[in-house]
């Protein structure tokens, strides 16, 4: 819901002593809830919080302008307090005169859902703090444990700075809002899980500071488990990117990318136009790098005898959104536009969530990257009672018949170069889905375009 | 010479042998300022001007309470309470009790508001400077015109003639009434002999009672945060000819991200060049920016078409960012980053 205009009526809460939420009309209880509070909890938007604080302390009504946010948007408001009674230790009246709502600004900032279905896909996990490192969202790769508690307290609360680095030195970075890289972190607690943090400060238009936003990868999390001890004594294990050149790669292509593309965002200050564009190209040279490495981890990790997928209730229609929308931007810059089935609709199927977006974001990413600009890619979801299929149809100029089994074998290009594939995507793929009890197939003419179809075992709904 | 004089002298003598220490530190602040921000002959006269009157206004206020709601019946109280001559001022404008930061930068910015003021009306009639509240009176937006007219009210409410520093209590924030009512509580106490707690219980009362919201600073702000949020094409380029100067400071404050007061400090700075700063990061247009400049400029300083364009965006962002930090830690760095620490500061 988006409040666009300003109230007829204030918005309303009563905030006691202790600073709890005795009650809040709707808009304030949503937020409240969206900034990790409970009913009857600590008022959990900290601007709101702050300016109840100071009115306890002065004894005094006041009337300020704030703003808030949650993951869909930024809140201006105008707030007034006011003592119910003359005793101080009575409810504070909140009311809010004015509430503005404005969606983050687009150009600058990917939709939180999608960002979320970008994290999943490559099993990072994601933390939303406010301005004061307070976490108001939070959602952690599998088997990280629990931490719905941890909605509301400190970052440093729940994780600790990992030496060589200090707390002193990331606070610093965050007075100084700038971006957080590679910073280890260990989960307090019982599970003592190391993670490698990024963080980017999130500034809206005028330039306020809002928080930040970090992912957390398991930092090397494989190479403490029993394969990697069982390989020790080999100079170069079987699993030589899964567990040895994989990570060792993506932290140093991690932190090229992202210097790279720190200063073509010339985030640290200006910059001439033609070096922004060398360091675009540097960045766009890393991601093509680390999606190799990416790849062949992945390959290493399906010819594995013991690799197994999860059987996850998925749907293919949802699947199919989310897998657009990762590729929305990409598709754009080419006026590609990914025609979709009806969002309502439903096809129940059971295989792994991430790998099974991962096989259709590698489909549609061929699709656009095969495909003329300003054309269409059409995603279409089919089923029977066996199995459950989507299909992504290109316009591009068409698989010979010859090829068409020869385009699922390992590094196989077709004699393309230079487009940024790795020529693993569909063996991978193909191997994923049979690995998920499906299959992936293509249909298609040279010079007519191409449909490739994933299918996966039906799953009937209750 | 009689007797009752000779007592007058020692005793005046003493009490300045007491301070006579005090004369090198006041000396060398006016020969070695910190800061290149003059302070003019009329702004230490506003500032005091502005000191006592609101000392006056707090010291009343809450004698009125104490006398009429709290039955206290002291004749000094009484008199000051019934528009007498006030006695605070006297007796805390020796102690150190307003060398506050929080208190000095207030009577600044007061000082600087009334020469922003001062200058504007060098260059538009006072007649065209308040038809300029009138403005948004008729916004089709009816919370924007309701805004205005608060705005508007609050103005009026001011009790400045033109050119003249205006002090209400009305346009104190809470915290500012807060620091000035407790000295003033105190000195009451000590010059009325009383010793309950009607006195204070007069100035919690005298605090719950004050609304910060009537106030021209956030009268201002409120209106400048619904113009930012429903303004488009030439409205939204601030102009303190077409905005007043409340309005276009609320205006350029939120644009920035950064607050009133810093903005208003920034006129007095030399050759306003923070204040430059902040309109290319706002994106002032050329022409904008060289009007805004001139009729707030007090000086004979010029800004060039050049030297604007010349300010890179970019970097003009990067610092007014890094200005919206908090005080604290701006201080913190600055002393952190200061030679004089030596080795001890690497």
């Amino acid at each position: 819901m988006t409040v666009s205009g300003k109230l007829a009526e204030p918005v309303r809460g009563q905030v006691d002593a202790d600073g709890m939420l005795l009650s809040a009309d709707p808009l304030l209880m949503r937020l409240h809830l969206r900034s990790g509070g409970a009913e009857g909890g600590p008022l959990a938007v900290p601007e709101l919080a702050e300016i109840c604080r100071i009115s306890r302390r002065l004894g005094m009504n006041l009337s300020r302008a704030a703003q808030a946010s949650d993951d869909d948007c930024r809140i201006d408001m105008w707030v007034e307090t006011r003592f119910v009674a003359s005793d101080r230790e009575q409810p504070l009246s909140l009311a809010i005169i004015d509430w503005k709502e404005r969606p983050y600004d687009d150009s600058d900032k990917i939709d939180p859902a999608r960002e979320r279905d970008f994290d999943r896909l490559e099993g990072r996990g994601a933390i939303r703090t406010d301005t004061a490192l307070r976490i108001i969202a939070l959602q952690m790769p599998d088997g990280s444990g629990q931490l719905s508690d941890a909605i509301g307290q400190s970052l440093l609360d729940i994780y600790d700075v990992i030496p060589p680095s200090a707390h002193a030195r990331l606070l610093e970075a965050v007075a100084e809002r700038q971006p957080i890289r590679n910073q280890r972190m260990r989960e307090k607690g019982g599970s003592q899980r190391l993670f490698l943090f990024q963080g980017q400060p999130l500034i809206d238009k005028a330039g306020i500071f809002a928080g930040y936003r970090f992912t957390a990868v398991p930092d090397d999390p494989e190479a403490s488990g029993p394969e990697a001890k069982a390989m020790t004594g080999k100079l170069i294990s079987d699993n030589l990117f899964g567990f040895q050149l994989g990570p060792a790669l993506r932290q140093p292509l991690g932190k090229i990318i992202a210097n790279a593309e720190t200063i073509s965002s010339k985030l640290q200050g200006p910059l001439r136009g033609d070096y922004a564009s060398y360091a675009k190209d540097i960045a766009s040279a890393g991601r093509h790098l680390l999606d190799l490495v990416n790849d062949l981890s992945d390959l290493e990790a399906i010819e594995r005898p013991e690799f197994t997928v999860a059987a996850d209730d998925i749907d293919l229609v949802d699947l199919a959104h989310r897998a657009a929308g990762l590729l929305a931007v990409k598709a754009s810059d080419h006026q590609i536009r990914i025609d979709l089935p009806d969002e309502n609709g439903k096809l129940p199927a059971r295989g792994e969530f991430r790998r099974s977006l991962q096989i259709l974001v590698n489909l549609i990413g061929n699709a656009i990257r095969y495909s003329p600009d300003g054309s269409v890619i059409k995603v279409r979801v089919s089923g029977d009672e066996e199995f459950a299929r989507v299909s992504v149809t290109d316009q591009g100029d068409g698989i010979a018949a010859e090829d068409q089994d020869r385009i699922f074998e390992k590094f196989e290009r077709l004699g393309r170069s230079g487009d940024g594939g790795s020529g693993l995507g569909l063996f991978i793929s193909r191997r994923l889905a049979h690995a998920m009890g499906g299959s992936l197939t293509v249909d298609s003419v040279a010079g007519k375009g191409a449909t490739f179809t994933l299918s996966l075992p039906h799953r009937k709904e209750p | 010479m009689n007797e009752t004089m000779n007592m007058d002298i020692i005793r005046h003598a003493s009490a300045i042998a007491d301070k006579a220490s005090f004369i090198a530190e006041d000396f060398a602040q006016v020969l070695f300022p910190k800061t290149s921000v003059i302070f003019n002959d009329r702004m230490r006269s506003n500032a005091r001007q502005y000191l006592r009157s609101v000392i006056g206004q707090v010291e009343q206020q809450i004698c009125a309470i104490a006398t009429d709601e709290l039955g206290v019946t002291q004749d000094m109280l009484q008199k000051i309470a019934n528009g007498g001559e006030g006695q605070s001022y006297r007796v805390l404008e020796d102690s150190g009790l307003f060398k506050t930061v929080e208190i000095v930068q207030h009577l600044f910015i007061k000082a600087q508001q009334s020469e922003l003021a001062a200058r504007l009306l060098q260059k538009i009639s006072q007649q065209d400077l308040e038809a300029t509240l009138t403005r948004h009176l008729d916004h089709q937006d009816p919370v924007v015109a309701e805004a205005a007219m608060g705005l508007l009210v609050a103005q009026s409410k001011t009790t400045g003639a033109a050119g003249e520093i205006a002090a209400s209590l009305a346009d104190l924030s809470a915290e500012m009434t807060y620091a000035f009512a407790w000295p003033v509580t105190a000195s009451l106490a000590r010059l009325s002999g009383l010793s309950g707690p009607q006195l204070q219980q007069a100035s919690e009362r005298f605090l719950a009672a004050h609304d910060e919201s009537a106030g021209v600073d956030r009268k201002a702000s409120r209106l400048a945060q619904l113009v930012e949020q429903s303004g488009t094409g030439e409205d939204n380029i601030p102009h303190p000819m077409r905005d007043g100067l409340a309005l276009f400071i609320a205006r350029l404050a939120r644009q920035t991200g950064l607050t009133s007061n810093q903005i208003v400090t920034f006129t007095a700075e030399p050759n306003m060049a923070r204040f430059v700063v902040a309109m290319r990061a706002a994106d002032f247009p050329v022409q904008e920016a060289l009007s805004v400049f001139a009729a707030l400029d007090g000086g004979d300083h010029i800004l060039t078409a050049a030297t604007y364009r010349e300010a890179d965006r970019d970097r003009a962002l990067a610092l007014v960012s890094s200005w919206t930090a908090p005080d604290a830690y701006q201080n913190a760095k600055r002393i952190l980053g200061d030679d004089s620490l030596g080795d001890r500061g690497k």
